[in-house]
Formats: structure tokens, C-alpha cells, sequence
């Protein structure tokens, strides 16, 4: 096993459900979570999920991935501003094709595997964004 | 009064995956006859990306399931998880749905497997645990990655989808459970061993001594604990490995095809196993008006059946615009060749 099962289930919640924690003083939000603010020092934190909707804001393609992301190629990464919060995030898209990827396009959250520690090992599984789905009502 | 008239459908949910392999290229690459296809009423089915599993798409069934209940996530007392192609042999897939829902830990969480019928059986096990006021709600999800061996005739139909429901005293209800009848028997028509990736089966023995005796066997039984007959009916929806013997089963109970024809999905995706017979209940509950009755009958090899009588409420209404309509899902496709299926569910040999 390559991977860290206790860091893999240390940070689940941020992996599962977008938890973050915003700053009581500075009122700015820290995703990955913290236990000091990144931005003012401060200890004074709050847990928040930011399970919500995105705009995409830039991207780039990985063909040449690293052990255990091999079989997801191409993979997708992308910077993300969420609809509500208008927090900043980094990402994985899912579910779409590369010429189908535009600036600004609205995306949602959904729980994807990300990579498996060869076919034995842990599959970690994570947020990805996708084109939000088309409703008929 | 029945325990099951106490309980009812609170939330629901279905998932289907973007991409969809044409059955016409399984004919070309296995070099079957055109006609095969057509003898199973299926042109194609829903196959779940690279990235996707049975834990994924049972995770958006039930968000979906969760958003139409607008109930809080940790009055759930219980996640229970029907499925056949597990991601791990050992290590709980209804684990990570409920921590990555925010269920967890104040809940029974857990497994179960019994073919196609597993989510059916945690259904009547939810009904069980909300009646006797053990837990508030259950969350029932049913999800499959169906594997087939490449080349058999089992390919054709093998496909991935996902149906969540959340059960709960019958006052919150969507749509109450009138009665319940299990039938089950000791039936070698498909099985999996140990450490095998793909299950066999017993051909033309999966239909009469298995599939048809079972389901018929299931709703007269229930029609005989009830008084009910096929009038009383609305919709009629039955376990479906293809989109031949839901219709037929029907005829032989004397259903007419227009009641079972709302709930049929596998002409369009396939046979989802766990969520074949759930997600047409899924669909027919995006569609359904208040009093209206539903049959409800899943299959599983091994072998068994359940038969549920089911009255629509008014809660209905207010509901179903609450989360993606199974036609939505459906809407949202991707045609793929054989070649990228073969990538996404894993079945070429890597070293």
C-alpha cells in the first residue's frame, strides 16, 4: 500500500462533502480545513460545507498521470468559483468531454473515485464537479 | 392493521450514468445476430464511467432521495445498501454513503446481497425498523455496476443505474405501503462464486422455474393476503433483465401492458440489477397522482420475490420537482462505442 489510510480518512469530510472552515475573525474561508486560519493566524474557526454549485474558471488536462490515476485519463483539473460562497476551489470535472469545456460554464458537486492504491488498496473517493443536469420542469 | 399501512415513502431518488453502449455494437464485436437484441426489447444500455461505482451512483440516489424528503440526515436510522457488484469484497460500501451524506454515526449501516432483490429485501427490513419504532427513517439504496461476462448473453442487458428511498411513518409519506409478501426458494438460476468476476446462469432456467414462478408466486400471494386484484392497479412494475418479461409476467397475472409501460427502463438502459425494478418505481413516483395504486414486484436469483401494494398520497405532488426526474436522467446520454465500455467497466486485462 502506497497511500496513507489515516490521512485518506482524516480529511473525508473534505473530501466527501466539501467541509471548510471559515475564520470567526477575518470572516475568510479556509478549504482544505485548517485548525489556524491561513490568512490572519487566528484559532477562532467555524465548520462549514461548501456543497454547492460552480462556475468554471480556468483548466488544464493531464495526459500523463501518476501511479494509481493512470486509468482516469485524461484528467481534468480545474479552478472553480462556488455560486453562493464565491470561494475558490481546485477540482477535478467529470462526466464531460474536452471540447465540451467552457469558461464559465455551471457546475455541481458529485461524489466521484478519484484513484485506487492498485487493484488491493484503498479507492479514494472525492468531490468532483460536472455540468450541471439538464431538468425538464 | 397491517405494520406496513404505519409506514410509507418519504423521499426518493434514481441515478443513471451519461454514457449508453448501443447493443448493436455487442453484435458486432461477439458476432451475434441482429435479432438478439430485439428478442430481449432493448436497444441500449446505461454503462457508468471510469470514475463511477456502485458506492457513486447509490450516493446520488439518495442525495436525490434526501433533497425530495427535506429531512435532517441524521434522523436516519439506518442505511441499507442492495447490491451485487460491491467496489470492496469486505469493507461496507453503505459506510462511506452515509458518512459522505452526513448520516453517520448515529445509525445501523450495512450491505446486503441477495442478487437482484437485496435493496428489495432492505426495503421490507426499513418497513420493519420504522413500524416497530426502532429507527424514524431508513435509507434504502439499490445500485449495481451489473457485470457480464464479455460475450455472453447476459452482456446485452448488464448495466449500471442506482434507486434510493427513504422510509418513514406513513403521515410524511409520499406514497404508503398498503402490504408486503415475500416468496423465496432454494433456485440455482445465476450465481457468482467466490473470487469469479463474472456470474453464470442457467440459461432458459432463469425464466420459468426461477423469474416467472417467483414474481407470480409473490403476487398472488399478495393478492390473497389482500383482496386486491390487477384492476385495483395503476401501475405495475416488475423486476426487468430485459424488456420482454416484464410484459409478459404481467399478462400472465392479467395486467395490461399500458400499467407496466411507465415503469419500463430497461429498453432504454438496461438491467440495473438492484435498481432494475426500483428505478421504475423511482420513475413511476416522478409521474404518479395522489391515490393512485402501485404494484411493486423486484426479483433476485437465488431465488425470491416481493410483491408491495403502494397508495400515491398528495405529498406527491410537492416532491417531485424537488430533485432530477429519472427522465432527466435518462435525457442526459452519450453514446460509446465497445471499446471505451470495455475501458470503463474495467474488463481489459492490464498488468
Amino acid at each position: 500500500m502506497k497511500y496513507s489510510i489515516a490521512r485518506y480518512w482524516r480529511e473525508r469530510h473534505s473530501h466527501y462533502r466539501l467541509k471548510a472552515v471559515r475564520c470567526l475573525d477575518c470572516n475568510r474561508v479556509n478549504y482544505p480545513p485548517s485548525t489556524i486560519c491561513r490568512y490572519c493566524g487566528s484559532k477562532n474557526l467555524e465548520e462549514i460545507e461548501l456543497f454547492e454549485q460552480a462556475r468554471l474558471l480556468t483548466w488544464s488536462v493531464i495526459h500523463v498521470a501518476t501511479e494509481g490515476f493512470e486509468d482516469y485519463k485524461p484528467i481534468i483539473i480545474a479552478m472553480v468559483e462556488l455560486v453562493d460562497s464565491k470561494v475558490k476551489i481546485l477540482t477535478q470535472l467529470t462526466d464531460i468531454d474536452l471540447d465540451e469545456i467552457k469558461p464559465g460554464m455551471l457546475l455541481e458537486p458529485v461524489l466521484r473515485r478519484v484513484s485506487e492504491d492498485d487493484a488491493t488498496g484503498i479507492i479514494q473517493y472525492a468531490i468532483k464537479y460536472r455540468p450541471v443536469l439538464k431538468r425538464g420542469d | 392493521m397491517k405494520p406496513e399501512e404505519n409506514t410509507g415513502i418519504v423521499g426518493w431518488g434514481a441515478y443513471i450514468p451519461r454514457y449508453r453502449l448501443p447493443l448493436k455494437e455487442i453484435v458486432r464485436i461477439w458476432g451475434f445476430s441482429e435479432e438478439t437484441p430485439k428478442g430481449l426489447n432493448t436497444i441500449e444500455k446505461a454503462v457508468a464511467g471510469r470514475d463511477e461505482d456502485a458506492i457513486t451512483m447509490g450516493w446520488e440516489a439518495a442525495l436525490n432521495a434526501l433533497k425530495r424528503a427535506g429531512i435532517d440526515p441524521k434522523l436516519i436510522g439506518g442505511v441499507w445498501f442492495g447490491t451485487e457488484s460491491k467496489p470492496y469484497a469486505v469493507k461496507p460500501s453503505a459506510t462511506v454513503i452515509a458518512e459522505a451524506l452526513g448520516i453517520t454515526p448515529d445509525t445501523m449501516a450495512t450491505d446486503l446481497e441477495f442478487a437482484c432483490r437485496a435493496a428489495s429485501e432492505s426495503l421490507r427490513l426499513s418497513i420493519a425498523a420504522v413500524a416497530s419504532g426502532m429507527v424514524k427513517y431508513g435509507l434504502v439504496i439499490g445500485s449495481d455496476t451489473a457485470q457480464a461476462n464479455p460475450g455472453d448473453i447476459l452482456e446485452f442487458t448488464a448495466s449500471s443505474a442506482a434507486a434510493a428511498f427513504i422510509v418513514g411513518l406513513s403521515k410524511e409519506a409520499v406514497a404508503v405501503f398498503e402490504a408486503s409478501y415475500t416468496y423465496v426458494t432454494d433456485t440455482p438460476d445465476f450465481w457468482r462464486r467466490a473470487y469469479i468476476p463474472y456470474p453464470l446462469h442457467g440459461e432458459a432456467f432463469t425464466g420459468q422455474p426461477a423469474y416467472f414462478h417467483h414474481i407470480e408466486s409473490a403476487v398472488r400471494g399478495l393478492f390473497k393476503k389482500t383482496g386486491l386484484k390487477p384492476d385495483d392497479f395503476d401501475y405495475a412494475i416488475f423486476h426487468q433483465p430485459n424488456g420482454t418479461f416484464p410484459l409478459r409476467v404481467a399478462k400472465r397475472l392479467g395486467f395490461p401492458k399500458e400499467k407496466v409501460l411507465p415503469g419500463l427502463l430497461t429498453p432504454y438502459i438496461g438491467n440495473s440489477y438492484n435498481a432494475s425494478a426500483l428505478i421504475g418505481l423511482a420513475k413511476v413516483l416522478d409521474e404518479a397522482k395522489p391515490g393512485q395504486r402501485i404494484l411493486l414486484a423486484p426479483f433476485g436469483s437465488g431465488a425470491g420475490s416481493d410483491a408491495y401494494s403502494i397508495v400515491v398520497t398528495e405529498k406527491v405532488l410537492e416532491r417531485q420537482a424537488k430533485a432530477p426526474r429519472v427522465v432527466d436522467y435518462l435525457n442526459r446520454k452519450k453514446i460509446i462505442d465497445y471499446a471505451l465500455y470495455a475501458k470503463y467497466r474495467n474488463i481489459i486485462k492490464k498488468i
